[in-house]
Protein backbone atom coordinates (compact mmCIF):
# COMPACT_ATOMS: atom_id res chain seq x y z
CA UNK A 1 0.00 0.00 0.00
CA UNK A 2 1.62 3.24 -1.11
CA UNK A 3 1.67 6.53 0.75
CA UNK A 4 -1.84 7.80 1.34
CA UNK A 5 -3.13 11.02 -0.15
CA UNK A 6 -2.93 12.63 3.22
CA UNK A 7 0.75 11.81 3.58
CA UNK A 8 1.48 13.13 0.08
CA UNK A 9 -0.31 16.34 0.88
CA UNK A 10 1.58 16.61 4.15
CA UNK A 11 4.97 16.33 2.52
CA UNK A 12 3.95 18.75 -0.23
CA UNK A 13 2.80 21.28 2.37
CA UNK A 14 6.08 20.91 4.22
CA UNK A 15 8.09 21.55 1.06
CA UNK A 16 5.96 24.58 0.27
CA UNK A 17 6.53 25.92 3.80
CA UNK A 18 10.28 25.44 3.49
CA UNK A 19 10.37 27.20 0.15
CA UNK A 20 8.30 30.12 1.38
CA UNK A 21 10.45 30.44 4.52
CA UNK A 22 13.45 30.73 2.23
CA UNK A 23 11.73 33.47 0.25
CA UNK A 24 10.73 35.31 3.43
CA UNK A 25 14.29 35.08 4.74
CA UNK A 26 15.61 36.42 1.47
CA UNK A 27 13.25 39.38 1.49
CA UNK A 28 14.02 40.18 5.11
CA UNK A 29 17.72 40.16 4.34
CA UNK A 30 17.18 42.27 1.21
CA UNK A 31 15.10 44.80 3.13
CA UNK A 32 17.71 45.17 5.88
CA UNK A 33 20.44 45.65 3.27
CA UNK A 34 18.34 48.23 1.46
CA UNK A 35 17.67 50.13 4.67
CA UNK A 36 21.12 50.20 6.20
CA UNK A 37 23.69 49.58 3.48
CA UNK A 38 22.73 50.41 -0.07
CA UNK A 39 19.80 50.49 -2.40
CA UNK A 40 19.15 50.67 -6.13
CA UNK A 41 16.87 53.33 -7.55
CA UNK A 42 15.59 54.54 -10.86
CA UNK A 43 15.81 58.28 -11.49
CA UNK A 44 14.10 60.11 -14.30
CA UNK A 45 12.94 63.58 -15.21
CA UNK A 46 14.45 66.82 -16.48
CA UNK A 47 15.53 68.39 -13.20
CA UNK A 48 19.00 66.85 -13.05
CA UNK A 49 20.09 67.39 -16.67
CA UNK A 50 22.85 67.05 -17.82
CA UNK A 51 23.92 64.75 -14.98
CA UNK A 52 20.98 62.42 -15.45
CA UNK A 53 19.24 62.05 -18.79
CA UNK A 54 15.54 62.57 -19.34
CA UNK A 55 14.71 58.96 -20.06
CA UNK A 56 15.81 57.50 -16.78
CA UNK A 57 18.84 55.88 -15.25
CA UNK A 58 19.44 53.23 -12.62
CA UNK A 59 21.73 54.25 -9.80
CA UNK A 60 23.04 52.85 -6.54
CA UNK A 61 22.18 54.77 -3.40
CA UNK A 62 24.36 54.64 -0.32
CA UNK A 63 22.54 54.57 3.02
CA UNK A 64 25.56 54.36 5.32
CA UNK A 65 26.89 57.89 4.83
CA UNK A 66 23.41 59.16 5.58
CA UNK A 67 23.35 57.53 8.98
CA UNK A 68 26.87 58.60 9.77
CA UNK A 69 26.06 62.16 8.80
CA UNK A 70 28.79 62.18 6.15
CA UNK A 71 26.77 63.84 3.41
CA UNK A 72 28.39 67.01 2.10
CA UNK A 73 27.79 69.83 -0.34
CA UNK A 74 27.88 68.60 -3.90
CA UNK A 75 26.47 65.12 -3.20
CA UNK A 76 23.53 63.94 -5.24
CA UNK A 77 20.85 62.85 -2.80
CA UNK A 78 17.48 61.16 -2.84
CA UNK A 79 14.92 63.22 -0.92
CA UNK A 80 11.37 62.47 0.12
CA UNK A 81 9.46 65.38 -1.38
CA UNK A 82 8.06 67.79 1.24
CA UNK A 83 5.17 68.47 -1.12
CA UNK A 84 4.19 64.87 -1.71
CA UNK A 85 5.35 62.28 0.84
CA UNK A 86 4.85 59.42 -1.60
CA UNK A 87 7.39 60.80 -4.04
CA UNK A 88 11.16 60.50 -3.78
CA UNK A 89 13.08 63.08 -5.82
CA UNK A 90 16.74 63.36 -6.83
CA UNK A 91 18.57 66.62 -6.28
CA UNK A 92 22.04 67.90 -5.49
CA UNK A 93 22.82 69.06 -1.98
CA UNK A 94 23.97 72.64 -2.23
CA UNK A 95 23.82 73.98 1.32
CA UNK A 96 23.83 72.70 4.89
CA UNK A 97 22.51 74.29 8.07
CA UNK A 98 23.86 77.76 8.61
CA UNK A 99 24.71 78.46 4.95
CA UNK A 100 23.35 81.59 3.34
CA UNK A 101 21.86 80.65 -0.03
CA UNK A 102 21.39 83.26 -2.72
CA UNK A 103 19.34 82.33 -5.76
CA UNK A 104 17.46 83.87 -8.63
CA UNK A 105 13.75 83.76 -8.07
CA UNK A 106 13.08 83.04 -11.73
CA UNK A 107 16.15 82.02 -13.73
CA UNK A 108 14.34 82.47 -17.01
CA UNK A 109 13.82 86.16 -16.49
CA UNK A 110 16.82 88.33 -17.05
CA UNK A 111 17.09 90.64 -14.12
CA UNK A 112 18.42 91.10 -10.66
CA UNK A 113 15.57 89.43 -8.81
CA UNK A 114 17.54 87.56 -6.18
CA UNK A 115 16.64 86.18 -2.77
CA UNK A 116 18.87 85.22 0.12
CA UNK A 117 17.88 82.62 2.69
CA UNK A 118 19.74 81.14 5.65
CA UNK A 119 19.39 77.37 5.94
CA UNK A 120 17.89 76.66 9.39
CA UNK A 121 19.31 74.19 11.90
CA UNK A 122 18.65 70.56 11.03
CA UNK A 123 17.87 71.39 7.39
CA UNK A 124 19.63 71.18 4.01
CA UNK A 125 19.25 73.05 0.74
CA UNK A 126 18.79 70.96 -2.39
CA UNK A 127 18.70 72.05 -6.02
CA UNK A 128 18.41 70.28 -9.32
CA UNK A 129 21.32 70.66 -11.75
CA UNK A 130 18.86 71.98 -14.34
CA UNK A 131 17.77 75.20 -12.67
CA UNK A 132 15.17 75.97 -15.36
CA UNK A 133 13.14 72.80 -14.85
CA UNK A 134 13.48 71.85 -11.25
CA UNK A 135 11.15 72.11 -8.27
CA UNK A 136 13.55 72.20 -5.40
CA UNK A 137 14.46 74.23 -2.32
CA UNK A 138 14.03 77.42 -4.33
CA UNK A 139 10.34 76.46 -4.47
CA UNK A 140 9.62 74.56 -1.25
CA UNK A 141 12.38 75.84 1.02
CA UNK A 142 15.08 74.07 2.99
CA UNK A 143 14.38 70.40 3.63
CA UNK A 144 14.75 68.73 7.07
CA UNK A 145 17.79 66.44 7.10
CA UNK A 146 15.65 63.44 8.07
CA UNK A 147 13.84 63.56 4.71
CA UNK A 148 17.04 62.55 2.91
CA UNK A 149 16.85 58.97 1.73
CA UNK A 150 20.41 58.31 0.59
CA UNK A 151 23.42 59.47 -1.38
CA UNK A 152 23.70 58.52 -5.05
CA UNK A 153 27.20 57.23 -5.68
CA UNK A 154 27.20 54.95 -8.70
CA UNK A 155 25.40 54.77 -12.02
CA UNK A 156 24.55 51.26 -13.21
CA UNK A 157 22.45 51.92 -16.32
CA UNK A 158 22.82 52.95 -19.15
CA UNK A 159 25.95 50.85 -19.45
CA UNK A 160 27.95 53.34 -21.45
CA UNK A 161 27.75 55.71 -18.47
CA UNK A 162 28.52 53.04 -15.89
CA UNK A 163 30.65 54.50 -13.11
CA UNK A 164 30.97 56.72 -10.10
CA UNK A 165 28.95 59.90 -9.72
CA UNK B 1 50.44 14.34 12.19
CA UNK B 2 47.17 12.66 13.09
CA UNK B 3 46.52 15.04 16.00
CA UNK B 4 47.03 18.01 13.68
CA UNK B 5 44.44 16.66 11.30
CA UNK B 6 42.03 16.11 14.22
CA UNK B 7 42.58 19.66 15.44
CA UNK B 8 41.82 21.03 11.99
CA UNK B 9 38.62 18.99 11.86
CA UNK B 10 37.58 20.27 15.28
CA UNK B 11 38.28 23.82 14.17
CA UNK B 12 36.15 23.39 11.08
CA UNK B 13 33.22 21.96 12.99
CA UNK B 14 33.43 24.70 15.65
CA UNK B 15 33.58 27.35 12.95
CA UNK B 16 30.55 25.80 11.31
CA UNK B 17 28.66 25.82 14.62
CA UNK B 18 29.50 29.46 15.18
CA UNK B 19 28.42 30.34 11.64
CA UNK B 20 25.11 28.53 12.12
CA UNK B 21 24.40 30.34 15.39
CA UNK B 22 25.41 33.67 13.88
CA UNK B 23 23.01 33.04 11.01
CA UNK B 24 20.15 32.39 13.44
CA UNK B 25 20.93 35.61 15.30
CA UNK B 26 21.12 37.51 12.01
CA UNK B 27 17.75 36.14 10.91
CA UNK B 28 16.22 37.08 14.24
CA UNK B 29 17.56 40.62 13.97
CA UNK B 30 16.21 40.90 10.43
CA UNK B 31 12.75 39.89 11.60
CA UNK B 32 12.99 42.30 14.53
CA UNK B 33 13.97 45.10 12.17
CA UNK B 34 11.03 44.41 9.88
CA UNK B 35 8.58 44.21 12.79
CA UNK B 36 9.96 47.38 14.38
CA UNK B 37 9.89 49.46 11.22
CA UNK B 38 6.85 48.18 9.40
CA UNK B 39 4.50 46.82 12.04
CA UNK B 40 4.71 47.90 15.64
CA UNK B 41 7.43 48.91 18.09
CA UNK B 42 7.61 49.73 21.79
CA UNK B 43 9.00 53.17 22.50
CA UNK B 44 9.97 55.03 25.64
CA UNK B 45 8.61 58.55 25.59
CA UNK B 46 9.39 61.17 28.18
CA UNK B 47 9.28 64.90 28.71
CA UNK B 48 6.71 67.49 29.76
CA UNK B 49 5.36 68.45 26.35
CA UNK B 50 2.53 65.90 26.24
CA UNK B 51 1.17 66.32 29.80
CA UNK B 52 -1.38 65.29 30.93
CA UNK B 53 -1.69 62.60 28.26
CA UNK B 54 1.79 61.20 28.71
CA UNK B 55 3.82 61.35 31.91
CA UNK B 56 6.93 63.40 32.28
CA UNK B 57 9.09 60.66 33.73
CA UNK B 58 8.59 58.21 30.95
CA UNK B 59 5.94 55.95 29.52
CA UNK B 60 6.40 52.91 27.34
CA UNK B 61 4.00 53.06 24.45
CA UNK B 62 3.37 50.93 21.41
CA UNK B 63 3.64 52.74 18.12
CA UNK B 64 2.24 51.27 14.95
CA UNK B 65 4.11 51.86 11.74
CA UNK B 66 1.35 51.09 9.28
CA UNK B 67 -0.94 54.13 9.30
CA UNK B 68 1.56 56.71 8.21
CA UNK B 69 2.62 54.63 5.22
CA UNK B 70 -0.95 54.33 3.96
CA UNK B 71 -1.73 57.95 4.66
CA UNK B 72 -4.06 57.17 7.53
CA UNK B 73 -2.74 59.68 10.06
CA UNK B 74 -5.42 62.17 11.00
CA UNK B 75 -6.16 65.06 13.30
CA UNK B 76 -6.03 64.02 16.95
CA UNK B 77 -3.50 61.22 16.48
CA UNK B 78 -0.46 61.17 18.71
CA UNK B 79 2.52 60.60 16.43
CA UNK B 80 6.23 59.98 16.60
CA UNK B 81 7.99 62.58 14.47
CA UNK B 82 11.65 63.18 13.64
CA UNK B 83 12.40 66.64 14.94
CA UNK B 84 12.96 69.11 12.07
CA UNK B 85 15.47 70.90 14.28
CA UNK B 86 17.56 67.85 15.10
CA UNK B 87 17.39 64.79 12.83
CA UNK B 88 18.71 62.51 15.56
CA UNK B 89 15.83 63.22 17.91
CA UNK B 90 12.35 61.73 17.82
CA UNK B 91 9.57 63.71 19.40
CA UNK B 92 6.00 62.84 20.33
CA UNK B 93 3.27 65.31 19.50
CA UNK B 94 -0.38 65.38 18.52
CA UNK B 95 -1.51 66.17 14.98
CA UNK B 96 -3.67 69.26 15.24
CA UNK B 97 -4.15 70.16 11.58
CA UNK B 98 -3.63 68.51 8.21
CA UNK B 99 -2.67 70.01 4.84
CA UNK B 100 -5.19 72.58 3.74
CA UNK B 101 -6.46 73.31 7.27
CA UNK B 102 -6.23 76.86 8.58
CA UNK B 103 -4.01 77.48 11.62
CA UNK B 104 -3.68 80.52 13.79
CA UNK B 105 -0.44 81.32 15.59
CA UNK B 106 -0.01 83.91 18.29
CA UNK B 107 3.42 85.52 18.48
CA UNK B 108 6.61 83.66 19.43
CA UNK B 109 8.75 81.21 17.49
CA UNK B 110 9.67 81.95 13.90
CA UNK B 111 6.65 84.15 13.33
CA UNK B 112 7.86 87.16 15.26
CA UNK B 113 5.53 89.02 17.56
CA UNK B 114 2.47 89.11 15.36
CA UNK B 115 -0.56 86.92 15.44
CA UNK B 116 -0.89 85.15 12.10
CA UNK B 117 -3.32 82.90 10.41
CA UNK B 118 -2.41 80.70 7.49
CA UNK B 119 -3.09 77.38 5.79
CA UNK B 120 -1.02 74.25 6.36
CA UNK B 121 0.84 73.65 3.07
CA UNK B 122 0.42 70.56 0.93
CA UNK B 123 2.27 67.51 2.20
CA UNK B 124 2.65 68.91 5.73
CA UNK B 125 0.96 68.54 9.12
CA UNK B 126 0.76 70.83 12.12
CA UNK B 127 1.78 69.17 15.37
CA UNK B 128 1.43 70.45 18.90
CA UNK B 129 2.16 69.07 22.33
CA UNK B 130 -0.80 68.68 24.69
CA UNK B 131 1.04 70.91 27.17
CA UNK B 132 1.32 74.19 25.28
CA UNK B 133 3.45 75.85 27.94
CA UNK B 134 6.27 73.34 27.78
CA UNK B 135 6.33 72.19 24.20
CA UNK B 136 8.53 72.95 21.23
CA UNK B 137 6.28 72.16 18.33
CA UNK B 138 4.93 73.57 15.08
CA UNK B 139 4.29 76.88 16.80
CA UNK B 140 8.08 77.16 16.97
CA UNK B 141 9.42 75.26 13.97
CA UNK B 142 6.50 75.47 11.58
CA UNK B 143 4.50 72.79 9.78
CA UNK B 144 6.20 69.43 9.53
CA UNK B 145 6.49 67.48 6.23
CA UNK B 146 4.43 64.31 6.34
CA UNK B 147 7.52 62.24 5.52
CA UNK B 148 8.94 62.98 8.96
CA UNK B 149 6.16 61.07 10.71
CA UNK B 150 7.52 57.72 11.75
CA UNK B 151 4.65 56.10 13.65
CA UNK B 152 1.36 56.54 15.48
CA UNK B 153 1.11 55.98 19.23
CA UNK B 154 -1.92 53.84 20.04
CA UNK B 155 -1.37 51.98 23.31
CA UNK B 156 0.39 52.68 26.58
CA UNK B 157 1.89 49.59 28.19
CA UNK B 158 3.81 51.15 31.11
CA UNK B 159 3.12 52.22 33.83
CA UNK B 160 0.73 49.35 34.29
CA UNK B 161 -1.90 51.31 36.17
CA UNK B 162 -2.27 53.49 33.11
CA UNK B 163 -2.34 50.66 30.60
CA UNK B 164 -4.72 51.43 27.78
CA UNK B 165 -5.45 52.96 24.41
CA UNK B 166 -4.44 56.53 23.73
Amino acid sequence: MGPSNFQLWGSFAKEAMDASMLVVNFFCFLQVTRTYIFNAASVSGPSMLPTFSLSGEIVLVDRISLRLGKISRGDIVLVRSPENPRKVITKRLIGIEGDRMTFAVDPRRVGDDRKTVTVPKGHVWVQGDNVYESRDSRTFGAVPYALLQGRVFWRVWPLEDFGAL
Amino acid sequence: MLSQKLKLQQWCSTAKNVADRALIVAKFLCVLHIADNYLCAPTLVHGPSMLPTLNMRGDVVLTERVSHRIGNVGVGDVVLVVSPENPRKMITKRVVAREGDPVSVVGDGIWGDVSRSFVVPKGHVWVQGDNPYQSRDSRIFGPVPYGLIKGRVFLRVWPLDEFGLL
